[in-house]
C-alpha cells in the first residue's frame, strides 16, 4: 500500500489516458467534420 | 415503412444522450470499487481488453438492433423481437420481454438513489456535510445511516421523501418534454457540466502532495494477478454496467436515429466518452484521493460499496482539503448531473413501449409510466433495510442484462447475420431505401447504413463470433460463482430477519415474498404485450397515417394536430 508510483505504473497510465483521449479526438473530429 | 416518429435533433445529440445514459454512478463510484478491490492496477489490464472485445462491439449490436426496431417504428425488444421473427414465432414478444425488466427493476431504486445526490449536494452547499465530517467518520457513517433509512426529518416528514419528490418530478418533468426538446437537450446541458466539474477534480487530486501513493495503488501494473478468473469476470462484468449494456436503453436511442444517420461512429464516440469518464475521472478521483487519507484502510473503504464510498467516505476524504466543502459540492453536483442523465434513459425505453407498442400518447405514456414507476420506489424506499434494492440491483442491473446481452449478440449474429438484404427487402423486412449490397447480411447493412465511417471488415468475427461466446463464458461463469447463492439464497442465514413498517420477517421468506412481486410484475408486463399484439390491437396496426411526420418536438404535437 505504501508502494511508490513506478515509471512502469507512470507508463501505463499515461500510455491508457493516451488511448483513451486519442480515441475520443479521432471520433470527435470524425463527428465535427464536414462531410 | 416510413418513420414518423421523434428522432434526434443532431447527431451530437444522440451521442450525448447515449454518453449520458453511460456515465453514471457506475463511473464515479462502482468503477473505483472494482478496481479497489480486485488488485488495483491489476484490474485495469483486463477492464480495458473487456472494453475493446466485449463493451464497444456489444455498443455496436445494440445500435443497430435498436436502428432495426426504428425502422419498424418500434423502440423496445419484444416488438422487435416478433418483427426479426417475422411474426412467425409467438413466442419471440414474449422473449423480448425480458429486454425491458431491467430498466423496470433499476427505475425502482435508481431514482431514490439520485434523491440521495441531490440531498447530499444540498447539504454540501448550505455546509451541514462539512460541520458533520468536523466530528469524525463515525458521525458521518451515522448521518448518512439516518437519512437513507428515513430517520432524518423536517416536520415529520423524513427529508429522505421530500428529495426523492423533487427527484422523481425532475426526470417527468424533462421525458414529458419529448426526445428532442427534453432528453437531448437536458444531456447537451449536463454533459458538458459534468466532465468539466470531473476534471476540476481530476487537476485538483493530480495536484495534492503524495498523490503519487494513490495513483501506485490504481496504476502500477501487477501482472501476476491476471491468472485470476475473478478479475476476468468483474472486469467484463464493470464494461456491462458501465456502458448501459442490455439495459434497452442504447436500444431504445438508437431507434431514435434519423434515416441515413451514421451509427459505428456515434456508437463508437458514446463509448469514447463514457471511457474517459471512467479511466480518467472516476479511476483517477476516488480511489487515489481516498488511498492518500485512509492509506491502509483502503480496501476495507472499498468493502462499505459503492454508497459507503460515495457518501461516506468521499464526503469525509474532501472535507479534509482546504476548500472541502466547495470540493464536496462539485463532487455531488457532478454526481447529480450524471444521475439525472442516467435516469431519463432508464424510464424512456418504457415510455417508447406505452407510445409505440400501446400506441399511448405522450402524456398518457408519461403519467403510466410515473405511476408504476413511483409505486415500485416505494418498495426501494421502504424496503431499503429489507434488501429490496440488493434484490433489485441483482436482477435488473446485473444478471438480466448479461442475459439479455447475450440474446441480443445470438439475435444479430446468427438471425439477421444470416439473413440476405435483397431477400429482406422482398419480403418487406427491410426498408427499400436503404442502399447495400443485396448479398450484404441484415445485421451488418443495418450497422453501415449512412455510415460516416464504415465498420472495418477485420472487426465482424469479433462482432459476430466473439462477443456472443464471451457473453456465453460469462454468464455460465457468473452463474456459477456469484449468482447462484443469490439465486438460491444459500448464502442466507435461514435465522436471519429483517424489518419492514416495524414487523419482523424470516429473510429468506420475504426475499421470495418480494421476488413474487416481481414475477407478478413480469407476468403483467407480457399481458400488456399479448393486448398491443391482439387480432387488430394497437401495436399490429401501426402508426396511423394521418400524423404527419413533424420536423421537431414530441408526439403528441402530432397527436393534436390530428385530434
Amino acid at each position: 500500500m505504501n508502494a511508490e508510483f513506478s515509471t512502469g505504473g507512470l507508463i501505463f497510465m499515461v500510455c491508457s489516458w493516451a488511448a483513451i483521449i486519442g480515441l475520443c479526438t479521432f471520433c470527435f473530429y470524425k463527428v465535427f467534420k464536414k462531410k | 415503412m416510413a418513420n414518423n416518429r421523434e428522432n434526434w435533433g443532431s447527431k451530437l445529440g444522440v451521442i450525448l444522450a447515449v454518453a449520458g445514459s453511460a456515465v453514471g454512478l457506475g463511473n464515479f463510484l462502482r468503477f473505483p470499487v472494482q478496481a479497489a478491490t480486485n488488485g488495483g492496477g491489476a484490474f485495469i489490464i483486463p477492464y480495458l481488453i473487456a472494453f475493446v472485445c466485449l463493451g464497444i462491439p456489444l455498443a455496436w449490436i445494440e445500435w443497430t438492433l435498436g436502428r432495426y426496431a426504428g425502422y419498424h417504428n418500434y423502440g423496445t425488444s419484444p416488438s422487435t423481437y416478433h418483427i426479426i421473427f417475422r411474426k412467425k414465432k409467438k413466442w419471440a414478444k414474449y422473449l423480448g420481454s425480458l429486454g425491458l425488466l431491467p430498466p423496470i427493476f433499476i427505475i425502482f431504486y435508481y431514482g431514490f438513489i439520485q434523491s440521495w445526490i441531490l440531498a447530499f449536494a444540498f447539504y454540501s452547499a448550505t455546509g451541514t456535510l462539512m460541520d458533520v465530517v468536523a466530528q469524525g467518520p463515525e458521525k458521518m457513517t451515522e448521518f448518512f445511516g439516518n437519512y437513507i433509512m428515513l430517520k432524518t426529518c423536517v416536520g415529520g416528514i423524513p427529508v429522505a421523501i421530500i428529495f426523492f419528490l423533487i427527484t422523481f418530478a425532475a426526470n417527468m418533468v424533462v421525458l414529458s418534454f419529448g426526445v428532442r426538446k427534453g432528453i437531448e437537450r437536458a444531456n447537451k446541458i449536463c454533459m458538458p457540466v459534468l466532465l468539466i466539474l470531473g476534471l476540476v477534480l481530476v487537476v485538483r487530486v493530480l495536484t495534492l502532495p503524495g498523490i503519487g501513493k494513490g495513483l501506485a495503488f490504481m496504476w502500477n501494473p501487477d501482472i501476476s494477478q491476471l491468472a485470476s478468473p475473478k478479475i476476468w469476470m468483474a472486469a467484463a462484468g464493470q464494461v456491462f454496467f458501465t456502458m448501459s449494456l442490455g439495459m434497452a436503453i442504447i436500444f431504445c436511442y438508437a431507434s431514435y436515429l434519423k434515416p441515413k444517420e451514421d451509427l459505428v461512429l456515434s456508437s463508437l464516440t458514446a463509448s469514447a466518452t463514457n471511457g474517459f469518464a471512467e479511466v480518467i475521472i472516476g479511476g483517477t478521483v476516488v480511489i487515489p484521493m481516498a488511498v492518500l487519507i485512509a492509506g491502509a484502510n483502503i480496501e476495507e473503504c472499498a468493502k462499505l460499496g459503492t454508497f459507503g464510498l460515495g457518501f461516506q467516505t468521499m464526503p469525509y476524504v474532501f472535507g479534509t482539503l482546504p476548500f472541502g466543502g466547495v470540493l464536496q459540492t462539485v463532487w455531488f453536483t457532478m454526481l447529480f448531473f450524471a444521475g439525472i442523465t442516467s435516469a431519463i434513459s432508464i424510464i424512456q425505453p418504457l415510455i417508447s413501449f406505452c407510445e409505440d407498442d400501446l400506441k399511448f400518447t405522450r402524456k398518457k405514456s408519461v403519467t403510466t409510466i410515473s405511476t408504476i414507476t413511483f409505486i415500485g420506489s416505494l418498495t426501494a424506499i421502504f424496503g431499503l433495510a429489507a434488501g429490496t434494492v440488493d434484490e433489485l440491483d441483482f436482477w435488473g442491473g446485473t444478471y438480466l442484462i448479461v442475459f439479455v446481452g447475450m440474446i441480443q449478440a445470438i439475435l444479430f449474429s446468427f438471425v439477421l447475420g444470416r439473413r440476405k438484404v435483397k431477400d429482406a427487402k422482398a419480403n418487406g423486412d427491410f426498408p427499400a431505401e436503404v442502399k447495400a449490397d443485396p448479398n450484404e447480411n441484415e445485421a451488418f447493412a443495418a450497422m453501415n447504413d449512412g455510415s460516416q465511417l464504415k465498420l472495418p471488415r477485420f472487426l465482424r468475427p469479433i462482432i459476430m463470433y466473439v462477443c456472443p461466446i464471451y457473453l456465453i463464458v460469462l454468464l455460465v461463469s457468473f452463474t456459477a460463482t456469484d449468482g447462484l447463492p443469490f439465486i438460491t439464497l444459500s448464502n442466507v442465514d435461514p435465522a436471519a430477519t429483517v424489518e419492514l413498517f416495524g414487523k419482523t420477517f424470516s429473510k429468506i421468506g420475504f426475499t421470495w415474498a418480494f421476488r413474487g412481486f416481481l414475477f407478478v410484475l413480469f407476468l403483467l408486463l407480457n399481458v400488456a404485450i399479448a393486448y398491443a399484439w391482439r387480432k387488430g390491437g394497437p401495436a399490429e396496426k401501426g402508426r396511423s397515417k394521418k400524423i404527419k411526420k413533424m420536423e421537431i418536438g414530441n408526439s403528441d404535437e402530432n397527436m393534436d394536430k390530428e385530434a
